[in-house]
C-alpha cells in the first residue's frame, strides 16, 4: 500500500548549511494497517507526512502509494490523488470556516464524487455530530471540530489516512475518545493509517509503532 | 515615552513584513493627492495667468476710438489727437496674418513710445520696450512661447507670409505676455498686414470732463466707444475651474477608498500585534497615540510623494488645459508652473484628514474588541451584514435628500454637492446590491451542486474585503461614463452647430475694406453668388453684463436654420418675416438661463434714441458663448443704430468650383488677400481646438479608472495574503487549481459586472445632471444629452483588463508562495 524507499530530505539553513532531516529512510505499510510515528520534536515527523501527501518533494528516494510513484505525478494528478486516495487530519483541524458542519463533512467526498449517504449517516452517528450539522466550525468545541475533520477524512473511504498529532489540541478525555473512534472507524473504512503522535497512550491504539530518529525509522522493539 | 516608541516600532515593523500593503497605502495616497494637486496647481497657475492676461494691451483700455463706418483709423487722425494733447490715446493694430505655410496667427501692435504711464506700469511685457531695437528697422517680432512652439520657430528667423511680406526677426519670449499673439511695432505690423490704417485707438481711463473734451475733439467719422467687452477673466473661467476641482476631488475620493481599504487591512493583520501590546501592558491611549503618529508619518510621506506626482502630472496636462481656456474664453495661460505653499499645506491637510477618516472607523472597531478572543474571518463576515444594512439605509437617506435638494439647487457649488450626494448614495447602496447578486446566483445554481454552494459561501466571505474596492471601481466607472457622455454630447452638439453656423463657403472679416455694394454692382457676380449674410454688431451692457446685438440678414440660409431651443411657432415666424409691429429678437439661451428671460418678454435697450423695447421671439443654442447675445434683422437694427460695427460677411456660392471667380471678385471689390477664409478650414480648426479642450478631462478621467484598478488589485492582494494558509489547506484536501480559481474569480467577476451595470444608470444620471443642471447653471447654455453604449463597452473591456491583470498578479504570487505555505501546513503559521 505505502512504500518509502531510500527517502532523503534536507532543509537549507539561512547560514547556508543544509540540515538533513530524513536520510535514506525505508518504510512499508500494508493495506488496512495502522502505524504510529513517534519522535522528538523537530525530528522530521511532519516533514515525512508532508512528503507522503505530496505537499512537499523529497530530495532523493521514492514514495509509492498503491504501486504508484509520487515523483511521476503532476500537480493536478497529485490533487486527484489527495482527493481520492489520501486523507489528512491535522492538529489544527482545518475546517472550512464558510461551510456548515454538514458541508465540511462532505467536502472531500463531494469533490471526489464518492459520496455515500449511508456511510455518512453512520459516521455522523458514531462521531456524535447529529445535533451539530447546521452549525459552523467556529461554533464547535475543539473535540467536536476534530470529529468533523475525522468524518471528512473518512467519508470517501481513502486508502491512506495521514494524521499529524490529531489529538494535540485536545484534553486527555476527548483525546482518548477521538483516538478510539479514529482507529475504529479507519478499520471500518478499510483504510491504512499513519499517525504522528507524542503520546505513547495514543500510539497504543495502533497496530505498530515507529520511532523517527536521526533521519531513519526504528520499529518500537529496536528502539 | 519608551512604551510609545516601542508600540510605534512594533506597528511599523508590520510594513516591513508586508511591503505590498505599504505600497498600496502609498499608491492610494499618491493617486488621490497627485490628481488633486495636479488640478490644483493648474488652477492656481491659470488664475495667476489671468491677472497677467488682464493687462494685455487693448483689453485693459477703457475706451476705444473706432471709425464709424467700421474701417480703420488713419494715422493722421491719431497724430492730430496726440497734438491736441490727448496723451491717454495710444494706437493699436490688430489682425490676422497668414504664413506661407497657411498658418493663421493673430497679430497685435502698438507704439511703445507713446504708451501711457499706467499701461507701462501694469503691463509686464512693456518692461523691455525700452529696447530701441523694437522700434527701429529691422524691428522685432515678439512671439510668446506656445505660439513659437506651434510654429516651430527659432530665434531671429523671419516668418514668411502668404502675401509675400516677411515679419521682423523673431524674439522668443519666456512668458506669454500678449496672449497667443505676435507683438510688433506699428510700422512693421501695417506692412505685414498690407494696411495703412490703425485698427483702433485705445484710451486709458478718463474723467467725465476729459471724456467730453475728447468726444468734442473727435472728427465726425470717429467715435468714442466704451470697452464693454473687458470682462473679468477670473469671473468667466470660474465655472471651468470649479468643475475641474470637483473632478479632482472625485479622484481624491477614489484615492480615499483605496486608503480606507489599505488601512483596514493593515490594522486587521496587526490585530495580533495590537493584542500582544495590550497584553504586555500598553494602554489603549498609548496605542491610539502610536497609531496617530503612524498616521502623521504616512500623511507626510504620502502627501510629499503625491505632490511630486501631481507636479509632474500638471506639467503634462498644462498644454491641454491651455487649449481649453484659449478656446473657451480666449484666455491665455503661460507654461511656467509654480507650486504654491498653500497647495502643499492643503494637500497635507487633506491627506491627514482622509487618513483619519480611513483610520477612525476601523481603529474604533479594533480597540473596542476585547483583548483576548481571536476573531476569525468567519465571524467577521457575519457582522458585515449589519454594516451593509447601515450603508443601504444611509444610501436611501441620501437619495431622499438628493430628491429634496434637487429643485432647490441654484449655484454651481450646490450642484456639485448634489452630484456628490448622488454618487455617495450609489456607492453605499452597492454592497447590498452585490450581496443581492450573490443571493440570486445561489438561487440560479442547482440546489444539489456542492461546488456551487461552496463558491457562494466563499463569496460571502470575500465580500467585506472586496466591497470597498468595488465602491471605488463604481465611482471611477460612473465618473468616466458621465464625463464621456458629456463630452460626446458636446462634440455632436458643437459639430451640428458649426455645420449650421459655418454653412457658407466664404467668410470675409469685418475689418476688411471690402465693399459689398461694389461686389453686387458687378453683373457677373450673379453667376456665382447664391446668398449673402452681412453681419453687424452693436455692443451694449445689460444687467451689468456685456450684451452683443448681432445684426443679420434674416433671409440668409444660416439665419433661417438657427438652432432654436425654445420658440412659439407664431413668434419665430414673425421674426423671420420681419414683422414690424414689435421689435422681435432672437436671444441666446444664456439670456434665458442666466438672465432669467422668457419668450415674449420685453427687453429695454439703450439706443441712440433712448430706451426702446425689444421682444424675445425665441431662444437659440449658442455653445460656449460667455456673453448675452441677441439676433436682430439688419433692417431693424439699422433703424435704431444707423451705423453698426461691421462684423463679417458670409457668402454662399452656387458651385464650389466658383471659388477662384469669387476670390477674384472679392479682390476687385476692395478686399485684401487674407481678409477672407474658406469655411471648411475654420470648421476643421474649431473641431481640433475642441478635441484638445477635453483632452485634460479625458486624461484625468482615465487616470481615475486606473487608480480604481489599483484599489482592486490592492484588495485582492490583501485577501490573498490573508487566505494563503486557507488555500494551502484546500490543496491538502485535494482541491485542484481549477476549482480554486473558480471559487476565487467567479464572485469577483460577478461583482465587477454588477458594479459595471450599476455604473450605467448612475453614469447616465451623472451626465444628465452635468448637462441639464450644472452646465446650464455654469455656462448658461444647454445641449441634447447623447447616450452611447460605446464608452460603456470600452469601460467593460478596461475593467475586465484590470481584473485580468489583477488575477495574473495574484496567480503569480500564489505560485510563488503556496509551496512554502503548503510545507508549513500543520506547523505554527
Ligand atoms: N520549511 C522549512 N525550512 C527549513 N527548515 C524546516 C522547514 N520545515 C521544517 N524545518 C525543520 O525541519 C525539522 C523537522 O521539522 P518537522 O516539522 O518535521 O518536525 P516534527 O518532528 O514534526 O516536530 P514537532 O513534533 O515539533 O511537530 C525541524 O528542525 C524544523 O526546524
Ligand atoms: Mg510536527
Amino acid at each position: 500500500m505505502l512504500e518509502l524507499i531510500q527517502l532523503s530530505k534536507a532543509y537549507r539553513q539561512p547560514d547556508g548549511y543544509s540540515t538533513p532531516i530524513l536520510s535514506n529512510l525505508n518504510f512499508q505499510l500494508g493495506a488496512g494497517q495502522s502505524a504510529a510515528l513517534l519522535g522528538a520534536s523537530g525530528s522530521g515527523k511532519s516533514t515525512l507526512l508532508h512528503l507522503i501527501a505530496g505537499l512537499d518533494k523529497p530530495d532523493a528516494g521514492h514514495i509509492l502509494i498503491q504501486q504508484q510513484s509520487l515523483t511521476d505525478l503532476t500537480e493536478s494528478q497529485l490533487a486527484q490523488l489527495r482527493r481520492t486516495t489520501i486523507s489528512l487530519i491535522f492538529q489544527q483541524f482545518y475546517l472550512i470556516s464558510t461551510l456548515s458542519v454538514a458541508d465540511n463533512i462532505r467536502f472531500q467526498a463531494q469533490l471526489a464524487k464518492r459520496y455515500n449517504a449511508q456511510w455518512e449517516a453512520e459516521l455522523i452517528e458514531r462521531l456524535d455530530l447529529t445535533s451539530q450539522l447546521q452549525k459552523y466550525p467556529h461554533q464547535l468545541s475543539g473535540g467536536q471540530q476534530q470529529r468533523v475533520a475525522i468524518a471528512r477524512a473518512l467519508l470517501h473511504k481513502p486508502a491512506l489516512v495521514l494524521a499529524d498529532e490529531p489529538t494535540g489540541n485536545l484534553d486527555e478525555h476527548s483525546s482518548e475518545q477521538v483516538m478510539a473512534l479514529l482507529s475504529e472507524l479507519v478499520k471500518q473504512a478499510g483504510s491504512s493509517l499513519l499517525m504522528v503522535t507524542h503520546s505513547k497512550v495514543m500510539a497504543g491504539y495502533l497496530d505498530q509503532q515507529y520511532w523517527l530518529k536521526s533521519g531513519v525509522l526504528h520499529s518500537k522493539e529496536s528502539a | 515615552m519608551s512604551m510609545l516608541l516601542l508600540s510605534l516600532k512594533a506597528l511599523l515593523s508590520h510594513y516591513w513584513r508586508y511591503p505590498w500593503q505599504a505600497l498600496f497605502l502609498l499608491v492610494g495616497l499618491c493617486a488621490g493627492v497627485g490628481l488633486w494637486s495636479a488640478v490644483q496647481v493648474i488652477n492656481s497657475h491659470a488664475r495667476a495667468s489671468y491677472e497677467q492676461a488682464n493687462q494685455v494691451l487693448g483689453t485693459q483700455a477703457h475706451f476705444w476710438i473706432r471709425a464709424a463706418n467700421g474701417t480703420g483709423v488713419s494715422t493722421q487722425d491719431y497724430t492730430a489727437l496726440r497734438r491736441l494733447g490727448f496723451r491717454e490715446v495710444y494706437p493699436v493694430v490688430q489682425g490676422i496674418i497668414t504664413t506661407a505655410t497657411n498658418q493663421r496667427i493673430p497679430l497685435i501692435a502698438t507704439d511703445p513710445i507713446v504708451l501711457p504711464a499706467e499701461v507701462l506700469q501694469t503691463n509686464t511685457s512693456t518692461v523691455a520696450f525700452n529696447d530701441l531695437a523694437f522700434i527701429q528697422p529691422p524691428y522685432q517680432a515678439w512671439f510668446p512661447p506656445d505660439l513659437a512652439n506651434e510654429l516651430n520657430l527659432t530665434a531671429n528667423t523671419r516668418v514668411l507670409l502668404k502675401n509675400g511680406q516677411t515679419l521682423p526677426p523673431a524674439i522668443l519670449q519666456t512668458q506669454a505676455q500678449q496672449g497667443r499673439q505676435v507683438l510688433l511695432d506699428i510700422a512693421p505690423a501695417l506692412k505685414a498686414l498690407q494696411r495703412s490704417t490703425l485698427s483702433y485707438l485705445a484710451v486709458t481711463p478718463l474723467s467725465s470732463e476729459r471724456q467730453t473734451q475728447l468726444e468734442q475733439a473727435l472728427p465726425p467719422h470717429l467715435r468714442l466707444i466704451p470697452n464693454r467687452q473687458s470682462l473679468d477673466l477670473t469671473q468667466l473661467t470660474q465655472s471651468l475651474h470649479t468643475q475641474l476641482t470637483a473632478m479632482s476631488l472625485l479622484s481624491f475620493a477614489v484615492g480615499l477608498f483605496i486608503v480606507f481599504n489599505a488601512v483596514r487591512f493593515s490594522l486587521w493583520y496587526r490585530r495580533p500585534t495590537l493584542r500582544t501590546l495590550r497584553l504586555i501592558g500598553v494602554s489603549v491611549q498609548t496605542l491610539m497615540l502610536a497609531i496617530g503618529l503612524e498616521t502623521v508619518i504616512w500623511s507626510i510621506v504620502g502627501s510629499s510623494l503625491g505632490l511630486l506626482i501631481g507636479y509632474g502630472l500638471s506639467q503634462i496636462l498644462l498644454p491641454a488645459m491651455s487649449a481649453s481656456l484659449q478656446s473657451l474664453y480666449g484666455a491665455n495661460i503661460g507654461s511656467h508652473i509654480i507650486l504654491q505653499p498653500t497647495t502643499v499645506l492643503l494637500a497635507w491637510l487633506l491627506t491627514l484628514g482622509g487618513l483619519i477618516i480611513a483610520l477612525a472607523l476601523p481603529l474604533w472597531q479594533q480597540l473596542r474588541l476585547p483583548v483576548l478572543p481571536s476573531h476569525s474571518l468567519s465571524t467577521y463576515w457575519l457582522t458585515d451584514q449589519r454594516t451593509r444594512r447601515y450603508l443601504l439605509l444611509a444610501a436611501i437617506g441620501l437619495s431622499i435628500l438628493a430628491l429634496v435638494l434637487y429643485p432647490l439647487i441654484s449655484t454651481l457649488i450646490q450642484g456639485f454637492i448634489l452630484l456628490g450626494i448622488v454618487l455617495l448614495a450609489g456607492a453605499w447602496a452597492l454592497p447590498s446590491l452585490l450581496a443581492l447578486s450573490l443571493t440570486l446566483l445561489e438561487r440560479l445554481l442547482p440546489k444539489h451542486s456542492f461546488q456551487g454552494r461552496w463558491l457562494i459561501r466563499d463569496g460571502w466571505a470575500q465580500l467585506p474585503a472586496l466591497r470597498t474596492a468595488m465602491m471605488a471601481l463604481l465611482l471611477a466607472l460612473t465618473a468616466n461614463l458621465g464625463v464621456e457622455a458629456l463630452v460626446g454630447s458636446f462634440r455632436t452638439a458643437l459639430s451640428d452647430w458649426l455645420e449650421q453656423r459655418l454653412s457658407s463657403d466664404l467668410y470675409v472679416q469685418g475689418s476688411s475694406s471690402f465693399d459689398l455694394a461694389t461686389l453686387r454692382a458687378n453683373p457677373s457676380t450673379a453667376t456665382w453668388l447664391k446668398a449673402v449674410n452681412e453681419r453687424t454688431q452693436v455692443t451694449l451692457r445689460y444687467q451689468d453684463q456685456p450684451l452683443v446685438l448681432r445684426g443679420l440678414d434674416h433671409s440668409a440660409p444660416d439665419t433661417q436654420e438657427l438652432g432654436i431651443t425654445q420658440a412659439l411657432p407664431q413668434t419665430i415666424n414673425l421674426w423671420r418675416n420681419l414683422d414690424t409691429q414689435q421689435n422681435w429678437v432672437l436671444a441666446n439661451e444664456q439670456l434665458h438661463f442666466l438672465g432669467s428671460k422668457q419668450i415674449g418678454e420685453k427687453l429695454e435697450l439703450q439706443t441712440p434714441q433712448g430706451l426702446k423695447p425689444f421682444t424675445i421671439a425665441a431662444f437659440v443654442h449658442d455653445y460656449g458663448n460667455p456673453y448675452y447675445q441677441l439676433y436682430i434683422p439688419n433692417r431693424v437694427l439699422k433703424t435704431y443704430w444707423p451705423q453698426p460695427e461691421p462684423w463679417n460677411i458670409s457668402l454662399w456660392l452656387n458651385n464650389p468650383s466658383d471659388l477662384p471667380k469669387a476670390e477674384q471678385a472679392l479682390l476687385n471689390a476692395g478686399a485684401k488677400a487674407g481678409d477672407w477664409t474658406v469655411q471648411q478650414t475654420i470648421k476643421a480648426a474649431s473641431m481640433k481646438i475642441f478635441e484638445r479642450t477635453f483632452a485634460m478631462t479625458a486624461a484625468i478621467n482615465s487616470l481615475t479608472l486606473w487608480v480604481a484598478g489599483i484599489a482592486l488589485l490592492a484588495a485582492l492582494m490583501a485577501i490573498l495574503q490573508e487566505r494563503l494558509p486557507e488555500f494551502a489547506q484546500w490543496r491538502a484536501l485535494g482541491v485542484n487549481t481549477r476549482e480554486q480559481w473558480l471559487v476565487m474569480s467567479v464572485p469577483l467577476l460577478l461583482w465587477a459586472s454588477i458594479t459595471w451595470l450599476v455604473a450605467l444608470p448612475l453614469g447616465a444620471l451623472l451626465s444628465w445632471l452635468l448637462i441639464h443642471k450644472l452646465n446650464v447653471m455654469a455656462f448658461g447654455w444647454s445641449m441634447p444629452l447623447l447616450w452611447s453604449m460605446r464608452p460603456a463597452g470600452v469601460l467593460a473591456l478596461m475593467t475586465l483588463g484590470v481584473i485580468a491583470i489583477t488575477l495574473v498578479v495574484v496567480a503569480w504570487q500564489l505560485k510563488r508562495q503556496l509551496p512554502q505555505t503548503l510545507a508549513r501546513l500543520g506547523g505554527q503559521l
